[in-house]
């Protein structure tokens, strides 16, 4: 339900000549779903980390609605993206010794904010993403199963942005698929905006506008026509 | 939180349990260290503070209380019986008894003294009644005889070449109730009967078949020496008769003999007749008020009535023939002995327990960084960093906290078993417990571990979580 807009953005990292990153200017409206696509080094994950508010913003603007992420401390951004960013990424990253119930409310509980309503929902989105036994560990499950417990974790306090990073990459086609129809489902019943980066060509055409990177600019700006903003 | 920490140190269960190890021995260490020594001042305290003044004759302050406070029997020079005789009729004084020893039964102590010191110095007997006869002993708490057993003597003990005494015998008709001492190791028999039973001039010889053994075992440095200060009159006696060509020598002895041997006084003339046979009159009464023919003896145990009396006679008993000695001015001096050993193996405790918070350090910056990955999804999906700072934090704390813990109470059983093999040998029992010290010691360490924790805490919590999760 956030709109993005990047002004004059330029990621550098140190010993490097040429920015890893650079944006002009690049608008999302609220709730439109696009994809990211660009080979290894075009600085797609570089502009995940930025929207994300997982790097440090040092020249630029990076507004999500009226938030300016250049203008948080890192403390900060980690309570916005906490709250507004809902993340699902290619390694899941969840944690084992834990049942799929836990996994799905541990950041929750980390920054103290789970309450019965909280955890009702966990149960919920549990639901959601079709998943049966939330006392199961997390270390037993397949791994289109995981990252459907990764999905709910994502979604747990309504986000109004989900962020997925090859979301399907370390799956096989069936999961793959699974998990891109339950990325935009979501994405659509709660009105999210969505940005996923991908390889996948069948994920990436189902999403209404793909952004071509390479060398850190980008290349190409599509609509895809499936489903509209 | 706490699941998230237990459910992670459930799977590093192995390295987890590796680092309270650590721990664990290293405190164990220091902690045993602590107890073991102050056990054995305030154990060696409690054993001498019966004990008020102890007289000797001059010599070795350290051996005299060794000797009759500690049992630890050497040869003592010995102080004329006429002082017993002056002390016992001295108002000052509640009780003087003598203390003579030499003598060993199963590798008990037999100690010669008075009843006076018996029921001054315990609580009572647990069984039977003291004794009154010159024929009967009094055990002391831990000594594993019963009632009626039988004891014949043993010259030395069995370790140092000792014969047995060939005639007498002596019957236990009490126990007495434990004290905490080496006395409750003791085996008490009226000095009279030890008199008898050693009681003789240089020119009577113990006629025993070992005789020049135990000169051989027990009396060649002092051949070589050519000089008999800490020797016991038996020896010489022996040495006369056994060795006839080694006259010139024994005589010699004999001289020194008569004035540090052990039972070399003036006896009375049946004592004499006795002394032939080496032999006690078990049915004999005993007398415990001693004239001026009292034998020479290796110490005196002495009751002042006030502390001032104690003073006083100290003062009088530490000139010319005879030193008096505070036994805790004595162990005053061996604490400091003890301390300086304490101070080494505190260093050494100290450079273990350095190593292992170095140790610690390696292993958990290791540890941190093969878990940047975890710790950058953590704050990536939104857990605050100070919720990640407190879960590495809690976690290493936790493990050292534990083996800090299980350390104390190994030091604790490990000073516990010191102390029983201490008691064992000793008879003295020596009281092993955590004071308010040790908590400040526990106090110090877990705050150590606090600080320790939080550098790994710190790195962790310093990272960004894209670059954590690039790693």
């Amino acid at each position: 339900m956030l709109p993005l807009k990047i002004e004059n953005l330029a990621v550098t990292f140190p010993g490097l000549v040429a920015p890893v990153l650079s944006i002009g200017t690049l608008e999302i409206s609220a709730g439109s779903h696009v994809a990211l696509t660009g080979g290894s080094g075009s600085g797609k994950s570089t502009l995940i980390n930025i929207i994300a508010g997982l790097e440090r913003i040092r020249a630029g603007k990076v507004l999500w609605g009226s938030q300016n992420l250049a203008d948080l401390s890192e403390g900060r951004r980690d309570r916005w993206r906490a709250e507004n960013i809902g993340l699902v990424m290619q390694d899941f990253h969840l944690f084992p010794g834990l049942s799929a119930l836990e996994n799905i409310l541990l950041p929750a509980r980390l920054s103290r904010v789970a309450n019965a309503e909280l955890v009702k929902r966990a149960h919920a989105l549990f639901e959601t993403v079709g998943l049966k036994r939330p006392e199961q560990h997390i270390e037993t499950m397949s791994r289109g199963e995981m990252q459907r417990v990764a999905i709910a974790r994502a979604l747990l306090r309504k986000p109004g942005v989900i962020i997925a990073d090859e979301p399907t990459a370390s799956l096989d086609l069936e999961s793959g698929e699974a998990v891109g129809d339950l990325l935009l489902s979501v994405a659509a019943d709660a009105g999210s905006t969505l940005i996923i980066a991908s390889h996948d060509q069948r994920l990436v055409e189902r999403l209404g506008r793909r952004l071509s990177l390479k060398s850190g600019r980008i290349i190409g700006d599509v609509p895809t026509g499936e489903i509209a903003a | 939180m706490i699941r998230f920490i237990l459910a992670d140190l459930r799977r590093l269960w192995l390295g987890g349990a590796v680092v309270i190890l650590l721990v664990a021995l290293a405190t164990a260490l220091g902690v045993a260290v602590t107890l073991q020594e102050r056990s054995l001042r305030l154990g060696s305290a409690r054993a001498a503070d019966k004990f008020d003044l102890v007289v000797g004759a001059p010599g070795s302050e350290t051996q005299l209380i060794l000797s009759s406070i500690f049992l630890q029997a050497a040869p003592l020079p010995l102080v004329e019986g006429s002082v017993l005789t002056k002390l016992a009729a001295d108002p000052r004084v509640s009780w003087a008894a003598p203390v003579g020893f030499g003598d060993s039964f199963a590798g008990y102590p037999i100690i010669g003294t008075t009843t006076s010191l018996i029921s001054g110095t315990t609580t009572g007997f647990s069984e039977g009644k003291m004794f009154a006869l010159e024929g009967e002993a009094v055990l002391g708490a831990a000594v594993d005889l019963s009632i009626g057993a039988e004891i014949k003597p043993m010259h030395g003990t069995a370790e140092t070449g000792g014969h047995t005494h060939a005639g007498p015998a002596y019957k236990v008709v009490g126990k007495l109730q434990p004290t905490g001492t080496p006395w409750d190791r003791a085996i008490l028999v009226p000095i009279q009967a030890v008199w008898h039973v050693h009681g003789l001039g240089a020119d009577h010889g113990h006629h025993e078949e070992h005789e020049g053994e135990h000169h051989d075992a027990d009396g060649h440095d002092h051949s070589a020496e050519g000089e008999a200060h800490h020797d016991d009159a038996d020896v010489h006696a022996e040495g006369a008769s056994g060795h006839p060509d080694t006259a010139a020598h024994a005589q010699e002895a004999q001289q020194q003999g008569q004035k540090y041997a052990f039972a070399l006084g003036a006896a009375s003339s049946k004592h004499v007749e006795e002394d032939h046979h080496g032999s006690i009159d078990a049915d004999t009464p005993i007398v415990e008020t001693f004239g001026a023919s009292t034998p020479g003896l290796p110490a005196i145990l002495v009751k002042p009535k006030t502390i001032a009396d104690a003073y006083r006679l100290r003062q009088e008993y530490r000139s010319g023939s005879t030193l008096g000695v505070f036994p805790g001015e004595v162990l005053t001096g061996l604490y400091a002995t003890l301390g300086d050993a304490k101070m080494v193996l505190s260093a050494v405790a100290a450079g273990s327990q350095g190593l292992v918070a170095a140790a610690l350090v390696l292993v958990t910056v290791i540890h941190v960084g093969q878990r940047r990955r975890q710790i950058g999804a953590l704050r990536a999906f939104g857990a605050p960093r100070s919720s990640v700072f407190l879960i590495v934090w809690l976690e290493l704390f936790l493990l050292v906290a534990l083996g800090v813990g299980i350390g104390f109470l190994v030091g604790l059983g490990a000073a516990h078993v010191g102390a029983q093999m201490f008691t064992a040998k000793s008879g003295v029992i020596l009281p092993v417990g955590f004071t308010r010290e040790d908590g400040r010691l526990a106090l110090i360490l877990l705050g150590f571990a606090g600080v320790l924790a939080a550098v790994p805490a710190l790195l962790a919590y310093r990272q960004s979580p894209a670059q954590a999760l690039r790693a």
